[in-house]
C-alpha cells in the first residue's frame, strides 16, 4: 500500500507541475499576443481557465495527501494522541463519502449528461464532458488516498509525512 | 420547509466544523444534504457537482494561483532584504526604529505581495534576530512582526481581495485593490503609534544612521522590487491589463527578479516552490468550489433575505448592524481562517448591508480588516502560528504583548467602519 501511495504522489505532482507551467505560460502568451496580433485569441482564456479547475481540484487531492486542507481543531486537539487517531476515521470517512457521492456520481452523472448532450466549449469546441472528468478523477484520488488515512489510522501509525519547511495555510 | 433546511445546514455545518473535518468537504457535505431536503438525491449530487466544477471554471481566478507563485518567488527571493534595508534608512534611526523598520517593511512587502503569511515569515526571519540583538523583547517583536504583517491583506495585490471580488459577484477586483491602500496604511500607521509608545516605555533603540550616498544605493538596491508594484497596480488602474494578466506579469517578473537578477531562487529549488503553491492554491480553489455550490444553495433556499430580515427587525441602525456584524466576524476570526469566513460570511452579510445602503466595495474592506485581527487572535491564526514559530517563542508568551497590537487594530476597523471615506475616496476619485 505504501509503495502505492508514493507512486500516485509522483505522479500526481508530476501532472500537476507540468499543468501549471503549461499555465503560466498559457496565460503570458496571451497577453503577448493581445497586443502583437490583431485578433486576440479565445483560446488561451478558455484553456487557462479550465487548466484552473483541474490543477485546483486534483491539486484538493494532493492536499489531502499532505493534510494541507483547513479545519478547527481547537476540540480535536485535546484528545489524546490514541484517540486523535480514532477521531481521524470519522474525520476521512466524511472526505470518503464526499467524494463519492458528490465526485464520483455526481460527476459521472454531470460528465455522461454533457456527453449526451453533446454540449462543447465555446472557443476550443472540446467536449465539456471531458473536461469535467476532472470532478471523478479528483474523486477517486480522495478516496484512494481517504482509505489510506483510515488504514493508518487503524493502525494508529504516525502518517509518513514529509517534514514541510513552510507552513501552509489559505490565502492569509 | 425553509426552517428544515436552516436546521440541517446548520447543525450539519457546526458539527463537522468541530470535528476537524476540512472545511472545504464540510461545506460540500452541508450543502448536500441541505439540498436533499427538497429533491432527490441523484439531482442533488449532481447538481453540487456542477456547481463547483463551473465555480472554477473562471478566467479571473487565475489572478490567485499566479499571486501565490509570484509571492513565493519573492519570498525566497532576497527581496525582503532589499526591502528592509529601504526601510532601515528610512525610518530606523528613531527610537524603537526597529520595530517601524519591521512594519514598514511589512507593508511595502504587502505592496508586492498578496499573502501575510509570506511577510511574517519573510520579514519576520530578518528583523526578529535583529531586534533579539539591540535588546528588543522577542515577544513585542513577534507582536510587531506578526500585526503587522496582516496588512498586507489590504495593500494590494492582495488575494483575499480577489476572494471577496468573486463571493461578491458585483465588486472588481481593481477597485478593491484601490480601495485597500488607505485603510493598509492606516492600520501600519496605528500599528507604529502604539509600538513607538511600547519602545519609548522600554527604552528600545534605533539602528544606526545611514549617510545620503548609502541610503540611495540601499534605494536603487530595491528599486527593481518596487518597480513591480508600478507594472501591476499601474497597470490595472491604468486599463492596460487585467488582474489576472497583472499577476501572470508578476511571476514572470518575480521569476526573473530572484532567479536571474538576484539569483537567490536556484533552479533546483523551483519544483519546492511549485508543489507549494500547487497546494495553497487547491485549499484555496476547494474552499471556492464548494462555496459556490453553497451559495447557490443559500439563495435557493432564500436564507440570505431571512437571516437579513431577522436582523433587520432586531434593528434598522445601519450603525448598530455593522457593530453587530463586526463582533460576529471578530469571534469567527478568532477560530476561522480568513478565505473560508470571507467565503462562508459574504453572501450572507452582504445583502443585509446593502439594504441598508453600505457600498459592497467598502463593506469587503471592513471585512477583510476585521479578518486581519482574527489572523492573529488565537487559538487560530495562520499568522499567529508562522510568527511565534520565525521567533521561536509560544502563543502563550505573546498574547501580552499582542493586546495593544489588538486594540490599535480595532480603533482602525471602527474609523473604517463608520468613516467610509477613508475605503472609497481613493476609488472615487480614480473613477471606479
Amino acid at each position: 500500500m505504501n509503495r502505492l501511495v508514493e507512486i500516485v504522489d509522483k505522479i500526481l505532482i508530476g501532472f500537476l507541475m507540468i499543468l501549471m507551467v503549461v499555465m503560466v505560460l498559457d496565460v503570458s502568451w496571451g497577453v503577448i499576443t493581445r497586443y502583437v496580433a490583431p485578433k486576440p485569441s479565445a483560446f488561451t482564456e478558455e484553456l487557462a481557465a479550465f487548466l484552473m479547475m483541474w490543477i485546483g481540484l486534483l491539486g484538493g487531492a494532493y492536499a489531502l495527501r499532505q493534510k494541507a486542507h483547513l479545519g478547527i481543531d481547537i476540540l480535536t486537539s485535546r484528545l489524546s494522541p490514541k484517540n486523535q487517531h480514532r477521531w481521524d476515521i470519522l474525520i476521512y470517512v466524511m472526505v470518503l463519502l464526499f467524494a463519492l457521492l458528490v465526485l464520483i456520481w455526481g460527476g459521472l452523472r454531470l460528465v455522461s449528461i454533457q456527453l449526451y448532450l453533446n454540449q462543447v466549449s465555446a472557443a476550443m469546441k472540446i467536449k465539456m464532458g471531458y473536461v469535467y472528468l476532472v470532478l471523478p478523477l479528483t474523486g477517486m484520488l480522495l478516496a484512494f488516498y481517504s482509505i489510506n488515512f483510515i488504514l493508518q489510522a487503524i493502525k494508529g501509525a504516525n502518517a509518513q509525512l514529509p517534514e514541510r519547511t513552510e507552513p501552509l495555510a489559505g490565502l492569509e | 420547509m425553509m426552517t428544515a433546511s436552516i436546521t440541517i445546514l446548520v447543525v450539519v455545518f457546526v458539527l463537522l466544523l468541530l470535528a476537524n473535518v476540512p472545511i472545504s468537504i464540510t461545506i460540500g457535505i452541508a450543502t448536500l444534504f441541505t439540498m436533499l431536503v427538497s429533491m432527490p438525491a441523484e439531482p442533488a449530487v449532481t447538481q453540487v457537482a456542477q456547481k463547483i466544477a463551473t465555480g472554477l471554471d473562471r478566467f479571473a481566478l487565475l489572478a490567485i494561483p499566479f499571486f501565490i507563485l509570484s509571492g513565493q518567488l519573492m519570498g525566497q527571493g532576497g527581496i525582503a532584504r532589499r526591502l528592509i534595508n529601504l526601510a532601515k534608512a528610512m525610518i530606523g534611526t528613531l527610537p524603537g526604529g526597529l520595530a517601524y523598520v519591521n512594519i514598514f517593511a511589512c507593508m511595502l512587502f504587502g505592496a508586492i505581495s498578496g499573502s501575510a503569511v509570506a511577510a511574517t515569515s519573510a520579514i519576520g526571519s530578518f528583523m526578529i534576530p535583529e531586534m533579539n540583538k539591540e535588546g528588543y523583547d522577542k515577544n513585542f517583536s513577534a507582536s510587531v512582526n506578526a500585526a503587522s504583517a496582516t496588512t498586507g491583506l489590504l495593500i494590494p495585490p492582495s488575494n483575499i481581495l480577489i476572494v471577496y471580488s468573486l463571493a461578491s459577484g458585483s465588486v472588481s477586483v481593481a477597485a478593491l485593490f484601490i480601495a485597500g491602500y488607505f485603510p493598509g496604511i492606516l492600520t501600519g500607521l496605528m500599528l507604529m503609534f502604539v509600538a513607538g509608545i511600547i519602545s519609548a516605555a522600554k527604552g528600545y533603540r534605533g539602528a544606526g544612521r545611514v549617510s545620503v550616498i548609502e541610503f540611495i544605493k540601499r534605494f536603487f538596491d530595491s528599486l527593481l522590487s518596487l518597480l513591480l508594484v508600478i507594472i501591476v497596480i499601474g497597470g490595472i488602474i491604468g486599463g492596460i491589463f487585467t488582474a489576472t494578466e497583472a499577476a501572470a506579469i508578476a511571476v514572470i517578473y518575480s521569476f526573473l527578479l530572484a532567479v536571474v537578477v538576484y539569483r537567490e531562487v536556484k533552479i533546483k529549488d523551483l519544483p519546492n516552490i511549485l508543489k507549494n503553491t500547487i497546494t495553497t492554491n487547491a485549499v484555496v480553489m476547494f474552499l471556492i468550489g464548494a462555496s459556490m455550490a453553497l451559495s447557490w444553495v443559500l439563495s435557493y433556499e432564500n436564507i440570505p433575505q431571512t437571516i437579513s430580515a431577522a436582523l433587520i427587525s432586531l434593528t434598522d441602525n445601519k450603525i448598530i448592524i455593522l457593530l453587530i456584524i463586526n463582533v460576529i466576524l471578530l469571534v469567527v476570526g478568532t477560530f476561522m481562517d480568513a478565505t473560508p469566513a470571507v467565503l462562508i460570511f459574504t453572501p450572507i452579510f452582504l445583502p443585509v448591508v446593502v439594504s441598508l445602503g453600505v457600498d459592497p466595495l467598502h463593506f469587503g474592506i471592513l471585512m477583510i480588516l476585521n479578518l486581519c485581527i482574527g489572523i492573529v487572535t488565537p487559538p487560530v491564526g495562520a499568522v499567529l502560528f508562522v510568527g511565534c514559530a520565525v521567533a521561536d517563542t509560544k502563543i502563550t508568551y505573546i498574547i501580552k504583548w499582542l493586546l495593544p497590537f489588538f486594540a490599535a487594530m480595532i480603533v482602525s476597523l471602527m474609523l473604517v467602519t463608520y468613516i467610509p471615506a477613508i475605503t472609497m475616496w481613493l476609488p472615487r476619485v480614480l473613477g471606479f
